[in-house]
């Protein structure tokens, strides 16, 4: 990587990351609307999406709404940052895990079933998936003696070599995280949503938009975590997270919805299973 | 005489003292000036006990020989009440408890009894800041919760005047507990607390409340059963009574250490000896609020703490660590289940101390740091969400966190502040998570804890997501309301809610200035190692950019909420036509015209995690880890 000044690297950063995110939501639907037969939307539809919807005129259902999409906006974009300058995985964690959590909120402070029921659901994907998210920092630490995400680079190892299980765990997590079938449960990119919009029914205009650029920056993060696997060379690792995204899109082609309570007995017993083996070779 | 000595009367002395004035009857203005008095006596000593520094005082002999006759006189008072309540098992370990002191007494009597000694160090300075700064604050709620509760409390509720006696004598004992060294003494605050919270849980004087008391009561014995046998058996094997010294001891002192160690559980409620502590909530909030979330329950993590050194690396202290880091995923499973705002943090309480057990097992400066860390902030948050609770209860009648819709919008004040509070327990950056990411590096060598650990943490994101969103929940009013509560609550509430947010804002400072230096006096620099990098690593965590991302768009949310206008709302989607009906937008036109309500309750997955579910078969488990506690001694 090229050194940079670290406030030029941030901005830089700040800039792309939304973009990146939002070509890949391009490229998933455009996949997508291929393995339908049918065109699909250009690859840069996202964009249009994003800025049609900032330029509508703001509603909302009450004022807590507004803060919490800032919020959830914020502490992504801090994650996002925390990760690229290799900062402290399980402060990283924690700051993800509260984006998440202001979205839950948002969902949940206004008095609309479909939203609420959505939150909750996000609030048991989160309980469903965390644990193994927090154990593969934890083998970040066993593989590579710190807690800091930069250790990789510094080691020269990589991860996916002494972590593989859990890398099929991760993407699991993954799967949740970008709202894929099976685990679109809180809300969904598809139309076929019971919940309607679910979580995020009751934002509209720029608000939407700030929770949809946001997801872009969830999107690149993501994308990046699956890079850190294969962090010493950009070129395998850049092949890994691709490899990783296709695979994505066609899951959620392949697979019905799922409920929360099914997740999350899943994610506690099988992908936590191969979570805790990989971690436990280490202790061997 | 010394200031340090001075001090420490008064910070023990001065609030039982306090205390007896008002078993003399004072009402109304006079008790309040001397609750006021007895709060600023505590909290200015203990903050000059503070900044006098770490010292150790010995005291006569004569201070011994006093904790040796009025410890059976504590005795004997829980003895009467197991005769009272009719209790066989409180009577049957009074009694024995009774029988050891005296053998104790009268046996083997040394030549020259032991001096007492004090010993104030950082462990004990944190221990009564806590106790004199957040008491001290929670018994001036006390006074303008006390004047409403007063009117509506049930006729068979004992007389106010005895409440506060035993609530600011407390504060005293409390003290006392956490700074002497010697097991007599130590014993004897101990069965005082127990007392204190017998009598203030049984206030109302309820069915309910009688039961819980005695609840509270029975276990607690047992708890002081087992201290006063620790005491016994160190006296009688390593002829001491100070317990600085028992724990240097080495193996000989591995069973006292035990006694202790099963002692303190019992006080701080871990599984399965979590019930009392359930039961307590049905006393007056400040009650809960002082007793049995911020201070007496941390009497148990304090003794844990202090004997922490004599138990590391042994398998007392793993096993220690393994049974708190079960209560810890265990008690926070079981919240998630709860409704009841009380019970929640009851077991979000339980569930801390169980992490500060975790970490005391553990042992190390990584761990030892998380500990403090935990032990502090805790201690601030859950006292302000007990408060908060409190106040929201006597204002809409219920303490159901599904009642608690709109709350946001009828007590302003009090909403906000308990935002504040919950915020502080699960947001990054703040003191609890912090305390909490400290303890998972620190269980990094053991995997069972380390999967307990990371099990507890992410149970703890669904309670506190679900009450969030739900006191969070509002429609839109043009205006707020101005809530209506008595200044000693309302006053206290800002006071505290401004200290939480202070202490969070300020975590990764303090964590430097204070909690790091503490942890390293504690293991001398020189023991480097993992532990002391990764110490270090938490010190090196930047938090400033970190606020200047976060400050600037919070300031961009903030402005677009200035600029926001009524015309911008709409009422919420509901799958047929809203009926606007002011307050409530919630109700709609279903089939046939038919106005309905939608209404939606928050999951608590009872048939995962209902209280009964779980406690069948986490109680046994916890109790084989007990059982364990003293199995591994006899290996």
């Amino acid at each position: 990587m090229i050194p940079l000044n670290p406030a030029i690297e941030i901005a830089l950063l700040i800039v792309l990351a939304p973009l990146i995110g939002a070509l890949l939501a391009g490229m998933d639907r455009k996949l997508t609307a291929r393995a339908q037969g049918r065109i699909g939307p250009p690859i840069l539809q996202p964009f249009f999406d994003t800025v049609k919807l900032l330029r509508k005129s703001p509603i909302v259902v009450n004022r807590m709404q507004i803060m919490y999409a800032y919020l959830h906006l914020a502490f992504m974009i801090l994650a996002l940052v925390l990760l690229v300058r290799g900062q402290d995985s399980l402060m990283f964690l924690f700051i993800f895990a509260f984006s998440t959590l202001s979205l839950v909120l948002g969902g949940m402070c206004v008095r609309s079933p479909y939203s609420r029921i959505g939150s909750q659901r996000e609030i048991m994907l989160m309980v469903a998936y965390e644990p193994i998210l927090i154990l593969l920092m934890i083998g970040l630490y066993l593989a590579n003696g710190s807690f800091l995400l930069g250790a990789t680079l510094a080691t020269g190892k990589p991860l996916l070599l002494s972590l593989p299980l859990l890398f099929i765990a991760f993407l699991v997590v993954v799967a949740i995280k970008l709202q894929k079938s099976p685990f679109d449960i809180a809300t969904s990119h598809h139309a076929h949503q019971e919940l309607v919009k679910g979580l995020t029914i009751e934002y509209s205009g720029p608000y939407l938009a700030i929770l949809e650029i946001a997801h872009f920056y969830e999107t690149t993060l993501l994308f990046f975590l699956i890079m850190m696997f294969w962090v010493t060379n950009l070129w395998i690792a850049l092949a890994l997270a691709c490899a990783s995204f296709f695979l994505m899109t066609v899951v959620d082609n392949a697979f019905a919805r799922l409920t929360s309570i099914w997740t999350f007995r899943f994610m506690w017993t099988g992908a936590l299973l191969l979570a805790l083996t990989n971690i436990l070779w280490f202790y061997l | 005489m010394e200031t340090n000595l001075l001090l420490i009367t008064l910070l023990v002395l001065g609030p039982i003292l306090f205390g007896v004035s008002m078993l003399t009857g004072l009402r109304g203005y006079a008790r309040s000036v001397m609750v006021v008095a007895s709060a600023l006596l505590v909290m200015v000593s203990a903050g000059l006990l503070a900044a006098s520094g770490v010292r150790e005082i010995t005291l006569p002999s004569l201070v011994t020989e006093v904790g040796s006759f009025l410890e059976p006189a504590m005795i004997l008072a829980m003895l009467a009440i197991g005769l009272r309540i009719r209790s066989w098992p409180v009577r049957l370990m009074a009694g024995v408890q009774l029988a050891l002191c005296l053998a104790g007494l009268f046996l083997h009597r040394a030549p020259h009894p032991e001096e007492t000694r004090l010993i104030i160090d950082h462990l004990s300075i944190i221990l009564v800041l806590i106790v004199s700064v957040i008491g001290g604050l929670i018994t001036l709620y006390a006074l303008g919760y006390m004047a409403s509760h007063e009117h509506h409390a049930p006729a068979t509720a004992a007389p106010t005047s005895r409440f506060f006696f035993f609530l600011v004598a407390f504060l005293g004992l409390m003290n006392g507990l956490v700074l002497v060294d010697n097991m007599k003494w130590l014993s004897l605050f101990w069965e005082g607390t127990t007392l204190c919270s017998f009598f203030l849980i049984g206030h109302d004087g309820t069915d309910d409340a009688k039961a819980s008391a005695r609840k509270a009561i029975t276990l607690n014995a047992l708890g002081g059963l087992a201290m006063s046998l620790a005491g016994f058996l160190a006296a009688w094997n390593i002829g001491s009574e100070s317990l600085s010294t028992v724990m240097g001891a080495g193996g000989i002192a591995l069973l006292p250490l035990a006694l202790l160690a099963l002692a303190a559980m019992i006080k701080s409620a871990q599984l399965p000896f979590q019930s009392w502590l359930l039961g307590a909530m049905v006393a007056p909030t400040p009650v809960s609020a002082l007793l049995h979330s911020s201070t007496m329950v941390k009497a148990g993590s304090y003794l844990i703490l202090r004997m922490a050194p004599a138990m590391a690396d042994s398998a007392l202290g793993t096993t220690v660590a393994v049974a708190g880091a079960f209560t810890f995923a265990a008690a926070s499973a079981l919240a998630i289940g709860q409704s009841n705002g009380k019970k929640v943090l009851a077991y979000s309480t339980i569930a801390n101390l169980g992490l500060i057990a975790t970490c005391a097992g553990i042992h190390t400066p990584i761990a030892f740091a998380a500990a403090l860390t935990i032990l502090i902030y805790h201690a601030l948050s859950k006292a302000l969400l007990f408060l908060c609770v409190g106040t929201i209860e006597q204002t809409i009648g219920s303490r159901h966190i599904e009642d608690m819709g709109g709350i946001l919008f009828k007590m302003p004040l009090t909403t906000n502040i308990a935002i504040i509070g919950m915020a502080s327990m699960m947001m990054p950056p703040f003191g609890m998570l912090i305390g909490k990411w400290m303890a998972i590096e620190s269980a990094v060598h053991q995997p069972l804890v380390l999967f307990l650990v990371i099990a507890g943490s992410a149970l703890t994101i669904f309670f506190w997501a679900k009450w969030l969103g739900r006191i969070t929940t509002a429609s839109y009013h043009d205006t707020y309301k101005i809530e209506t509560v008595s200044p000693w609550m309302s006053g206290v509430l800002v006071t505290m809610g401004a200290g939480v947010l202070v202490t969070c804002l300020s975590a990764m400072p303090l964590y430097h200035a204070i909690i790091k230096p503490i942890s390293l006096t504690v293991f001398g620099q020189v023991s480097a190692g993992e532990s002391l990098t990764l110490l270090d690593s938490v010190d090196q965590f930047l938090s400033w950019p970190l606020f200047v991302i976060l400050g600037a768009i919070v300031l961009a949310g903030i402005t677009s909420l200035l600029f926001f206008k009524h015309s911008q709302i709409r009422l919420p989607f509901l799958c047929g036509e809203n009926v606007p009906d002011g307050d409530f937008s919630f109700e709609f036109r279903s089939l046939a015209d038919k106005k309905d309500r939608a209404l939606l309750n928050s999951y608590y997955l009872s048939p995962i995690f209902g209280e009964s579910t779980i406690t069948a078969w986490c109680n046994p488990v916890a109790a084989l880890i007990i059982l364990t506690l003293f199995g591994v001694l006899f290996l």
